[in-house]
Formats: C-alpha cells, sequence, structure tokens
C-alpha cells in the first residue's frame, strides 16, 4: 500500500516536471515573438504616427493583449496569435510610406491651386496700384481720403510687393511651390492694404 | 451736361481725321470704374479721385475707347479711373 501510494507520488511529480519544462520550452519563442513585433513596429519608424496613426493604434493595442497572455503564462496562445500580428506589424511600413506620399501629393495639388489662384490675380492688383501710385504722385495735393504718411506707406508696401513677386515668380519657376505661394500670400496681404489704403476695391 | 474742361489737346483746326477708336485697355477685376452723374465733368470726377483736376488727362487717356473727346461724358457713361 505504502508503495502504490509513493508510485503515485512520483508519477504525479514526473508529470509536473515534464509540463514544466513543456512551457518553459515555450516561454522563450513566446517572447521572442513578442520582441519580433514590436522590432517591425519600430522599424516603421515616426511616419507610422503621423500618417497611419490609426492603424498602428490597432497593432499596439494588439500587442497589448499578447503581453497580458504573456504574464498569464498562455505562451501558446502567444505563439498562435503572433504570426498573424507580425505580418500586420510588417506591413505598417509600407502603409506609411504610401500615406505618406499621398499627403504629399495633395499637399502639392493644394499649393498648385492656390498658386494658380494667386498668380492669376495679383499681377493685375500689382498693377493698378502701381499706375494709381504713379498719377498720385503727380497730385498737386492728395484726395481728401488719403494723408501723406498713408500714401508713403503705400509706396512701400508697392515696392515690397513688387520684390516679394519676383521672389515668387522665381521661387515658382525652380519648383518650389511651397517659397513661391509663400511669397505670393505676403503679395497679396500688401496689395490688399494698399488697395484699402486708397479706396481701390476688387470687382 | 457739358461743362467744359480746359483745353489740353491742340484746336479743332489740327485734329487728326476721325480714326477707329482705340481698341479697350485689358481690364481686370482692379480696374476702377466710375459711373458719371449729373453735372460731372473729368476735371471734377479726377479732382476726387486724385485731389487734383488737373490730371483728369490720365482719365480720358484711360477712356478713349469710350471717350472721343474729354468733355464729352454722359450720364450713366462708366469710365475706368486709372
Amino acid at each position: 500500500m505504502k508503495l502504490k501510494s509513493a508510485f503515485a507520488g512520483f508519477v504525479s511529480m514526473a508529470l509536473a516536471a515534464v509540463l514544466l519544462a513543456g512551457c518553459a520550452n515555450q516561454m522563450d519563442p513566446a517572447r521572442k515573438a513578442i520582441a519580433d513585433i514590436e522590432a517591425a513596429v519600430t522599424a516603421a519608424g515616426p511616419d507610422a504616427a503621423q500618417y497611419i496613426p490609426d492603424q498602428l493604434q490597432t497593432v499596439t493595442n494588439q500587442i497589448s493583449d499578447l503581453k497580458m497572455k504573456f504574464d498569464q503564462k498562455d505562451y501558446k496562445g502567444v505563439i498562435a496569435a503572433a504570426p498573424a500580428l507580425l505580418a500586420e506589424a510588417q506591413g505598417l511600413a509600407g502603409a506609411a510610406t504610401s500615406a505618406k506620399e499621398a499627403a504629399q501629393a495633395a499637399a502639392l495639388e493644394a499649393l498648385n491651386g492656390e498658386w494658380s489662384a494667386l498668380s492669376a490675380s495679383l499681377p493685375a492688383a500689382v498693377a493698378a496700384i502701381d499706375s494709381r501710385v504713379n498719377i498720385l504722385s503727380k497730385s498737386r495735393k492728395l484726395p481728401a481720403n488719403l494723408d501723406a504718411a498713408t500714401f508713403e506707406s503705400v509706396k512701400t508696401g508697392l515696392a515690397d510687393a513688387k520684390t516679394l513677386w519676383d521672389q515668387a515668380s522665381a521661387a515658382q519657376a525652380a519648383g518650389n511651390m511651397e517659397q513661391a505661394v509663400t511669397a505670393a500670400r505676403q503679395v497679396k496681404e500688401k496689395a490688399d492694404a494698399a488697395l484699402a489704403a486708397l479706396g481701390m476695391t476688387a470687382g | 451736361m457739358e461743362e467744359k474742361n480746359p483745353p489740353a489737346w491742340g484746336s479743332p483746326e489740327s485734329d487728326p481725321p476721325a480714326q477707329e477708336p482705340p481698341a479697350a485697355p485689358a481690364d481686370s477685376a482692379y480696374t476702377q470704374w466710375y459711373e458719371v452723374k449729373s453735372g460731372d465733368t473729368l476735371w471734377k470726377i479726377a479732382k476726387e479721385a486724385y485731389g487734383d483736376g488737373s490730371l483728369y488727362p490720365e482719365i480720358f487717356k484711360a477712356n478713349q475707347d469710350i471717350l472721343s473727346d474729354p468733355d464729352k461724358i454722359k450720364v450713366g457713361q462708366k469710365l475706368r479711373i486709372p
């Protein structure tokens, strides 16, 4: 009887040892699987956070779930789920690049559109202001709605606008649309100020 | 309504023969327009726009497609004010 219970005890201990060894065998692969997934996310870089934040968040959330499984010693569960999540994580880099290119193309299209509008109107605005300033410069007395100080500031603004327009045109010719549009916006500001000071309106 | 502006261009005898009116200048959204009212002359319009009526030839020059004579403007005419 004593021998029987000793044998049963031995078998239980042996079984537990085998199970423990099995678990320990899966722990390292599970740990490595999570590490590989996290490395794939890191490889996607800051572009993933900027251009595909929702997709990145989905993968990050799933990594957290996987880590929870690991903490609960469900190494089998981690190993089973890891391949699909790894594929998703590896896809982040390509998705971020595509999203970034699409965003840059959209931004360039917007700049081109803004340039078209500004370049269609600003030369005429500057010409109209120029014509009025030339005539007023011959005047023996300024009109009632314009004092000398304001007229001087209009002339300065006009000179600045012409310089800025040359810079904008040069930037556009060189393909630097951001610089071209930035300069053109400044031309518009100066032209609008001059038109208002002169009591002129756009039709 | 034909008040006279001071003479600016020669006497009628030396006027050149009638010609085609000049082509309209290229207008833009920034062309300033003025509608002639009763009692207006180019001198008065120039005085209002430029502070100096003697600059009326600038208005005439800008409107030679519409005006053949700076002394002859009509109520309702729309003139460019450069």
